[in-house]
């Protein structure tokens, strides 16, 4: 028999540390802004889809104010924003998307259906936000293929581009092997196939370890 | 926002305050639950005192359970937490002769301390025994060392290497524990009843 | 028999079968979207093809260059040093072992940087750290690196310094016989990441 089992209220006690534990617990736990709708395999199976790509030719009823149901974003900076940028597009900058009322705002456009066209200086710049908005549910956010710098050579004529091959992307410009070729008339460099590669599988460390 | 020290919310240079200060906690609890005598702790092995299973399991599974639920509050992250590497052989070979010292020495090394913190004299004794097996095994090693580096199952647990999710095996866990403290209870009542050079 | 004993059991099979009710983690370990979104909008994660060519041709160690092409097109030219990590077999477990070794920079690269970049984002959204994008791609190297274009006249001192390097590059990557030679018989150990443990837990 120990002290502490004469206290009456022990197990009253226990309860109550439980209980509240459990309750902040509960209580404290947030829900977070955003949160994966769609699971890694999905995500990498879309980087080979066209879903999320927006072409340039698309935006001339957006332009001309009869496309409703598309909402142009500028994820440039404020300051590049204002020195140009597509007609009635807002600026987003990519520095305020993770804001609660940019969250907001898409939610609310997504609801309404609307297709949101994020573009940046190029392609590339609106590639991470469109993908990662794409991966949290909104998959009506689409990415301006080419960005503003191909917007600018081309707004002349938007409808024209829609036969343009450089716009295409990842493909091989060049012939690679034959352009990298050594100029003394060597055989062709062929990397891959002299190379070995050690492959050692990922182990778990063996640490060294206490007892009790 | 936990484990602290790999969030580096607490820096790595106050390992051992912390060390300390959660040793002193583990002492004070075995030495409150009676670990210091050597009685106590070797009832299991005889089965009139199962005080030492009641405790360790207790601990065990507020602790994993709470770890569970920690991890769904998003107060701790449980695949940042360190885990024990397993070597399969020589951990079944070092539980047995544990387990052979324990009967015959009565304390396991945690508890020996305890004892030698009150001035027990078979906790003193033990303590010195456990110096020198640690010299023999340091001076040994290299006789035994590839055996007991040997299995390496890295850093693993029953959900990975079995694919039960974890909640389950937390809740299997308690199960048996709490069978296991009411299982003991009657066990040791039966015993306690033939035995009277011992006061309870 | 403690009727407290009766309680707390009681208690202790209520928290554990609740257990059930509120772990169902998910498999792979991911990062929150607000924090992915944050670090995306930093363009920290873009390499240039120039500096690339560097640390090729001063052997850094800590350089691991990710090709995301197909294999076919991996097979047909590739950069040195390079691994062929086709981006629908990205996320394999066999993949993922290449990526956050700490101390190597794990370098993406495809024919432009829109599927290098894909890659960063979603092995980002694993958790890896020190990843990074070429940018540009493979045609870029070859406009810049292969077949560097003179400045024109009247261009900044630092265009000039820039054309110098990569014509030297481009005789490293292409010319003298003697490093093409050493060049493509140098042994590429990957490395693979370790499941790290710095401290040590005892009971």
């Amino acid at each position: 028999m120990h002290i502490h089992e004469l206290n009456p209220w022990r197990t009253l006690i226990v309860l109550t540390v439980f209980v509240a534990i459990m309750i902040v617990g509960f209580v404290t736990m947030r829900e977070p802004l955003l949160t994966y709708e769609m699971d890694m395999k999905t995500s990498v199976a879309e980087t080979k889809s066209d879903d999320s790509c927006f072409y340039l030719w698309q935006l001339v009823g957006f332009i001309e104010k009869e496309n409703a149901d598309v909402v142009l974003f500028d994820i440039r900076d404020n300051f590049v924003f204002g020195q140009g940028h597509i007609p009635g597009a807002e600026n987003l900058s990519a520095q305020n998307l993770a804001r609660e009322e940019s969250i907001a705002r898409l939610e609310e456009l997504k609801n309404k259906n609307t297709t949101v066209v994020l573009y940046g200086d190029d392609q590339l710049q609106a590639n991470g936000p469109v993908m990662l908005f794409r991966q949290v549910g909104f998959d009506n956010v689409k990415a301006l293929v080419g960005g503003y710098q191909y917007y600018k050579q081309h707004k002349d004529d938007l409808l024209a581009t829609q036969n343009d091959s450089t716009l295409m992307q990842e493909i091989a410009r060049y012939n690679y092997a034959e352009m990298a070729a050594p100029t003394n008339g060597a055989a062709i460099n062929k990397v891959s196939q002299k190379k070995t590669v050690e492959v050692t599988r990922r182990k778990k460390t063996a640490a060294v370890a206490g007892g009790c | 926002m936990c484990p602290l020290i790999p969030n580096g919310i607490i820096s790595s240079g106050w390992d051992f305050v912390i060390a300390i200060i959660l040793g002193m906690a583990f002492g004070f609890i075995l030495e409150a639950s009676g670990f210091s005598s050597a009685r106590n702790i070797v009832g299991v092995f005889y089965g009139y005192n199962f005080v030492v299973l009641r405790v360790f399991f207790t601990a065990l599974i507020v602790a994993m359970v709470g770890l569970l639920y920690f991890d769904y509050f998003g107060w701790l992250d449980l695949s940042k937490i360190f885990i024990l590497p397993t070597y399969l052989t020589p951990m079944i070979i070092g539980g047995v002769v544990m387990g052979v010292g324990f009967i015959m020495g009565g304390f396991c090394p945690g508890t020996s301390f305890t004892a030698v913190a009150i001035g027990k004299i078979d906790g003193i004794v033990f303590t010195i025994g456990l110096y020198f097996g640690i010299f023999i095994f340091s001076e040994a090693f290299p006789l035994f060392g590839d055996f007991y580096t040997s299995g390496d199952l890295g850093n693993v647990t029953i959900t990975d290497a079995t694919g039960i999710p974890a909640s389950w095996v937390a809740m299997g866990f308690t199960v048996v524990a709490l069978a296991a403290f009411w299982g003991t209870m009657f066990v040791e009542k039966r015993v306690r009843k033939n035995m009277t050079e011992y006061k309870f | 028999m403690d009727r407290n004993y009766i309680y707390l059991t009681i208690l202790m099979l209520v928290l554990a079968i609740g257990t059930l009710l509120v772990n169902n983690e998910p498999k792979l370990k991911q990062i929150e979207p607000q924090q992915l979104l944050l670090e995306m909008v930093q363009p920290t994660r873009y390499v240039t093809t120039d500096q690339i060519a560097k640390m090729i041709i001063h052997g850094d160690p800590s350089l691991e260059l990710v090709d995301v092409r197909s294999a076919d097109e991996f097979e047909q030219f590739a950069l040195p040093r390079s691994v062929n990590i086709p981006l629908d077999s990205l996320i394999n477990s066999s993949s993922l072992g290449y990526f956050g070794i700490p101390g190597t920079k794990v370098v993406f690269v495809s024919n432009d940087d829109i599927a290098a970049d894909q890659a960063w984002v979603l092995t980002k959204r694993l958790g890896f750290k020190g990843t990074y994008v070429m940018r540009g791609g493979l045609n870029c190297w070859m406009e810049t690196i292969i077949n560097p274009q003179e400045p024109s006249e009247g261009s900044p001192n630092t265009a000039y310094e820039t054309y110098a390097f990569r014509k030297g590059a481009q005789q490293y990557f292409t010319g003298a016989k003697a490093e093409v030679a050493e060049g493509s018989k140098v042994k590429v150990e990957v490395q693979r990441r370790k499941k790290t443990s710095a401290v040590a837990g005892g009971c």
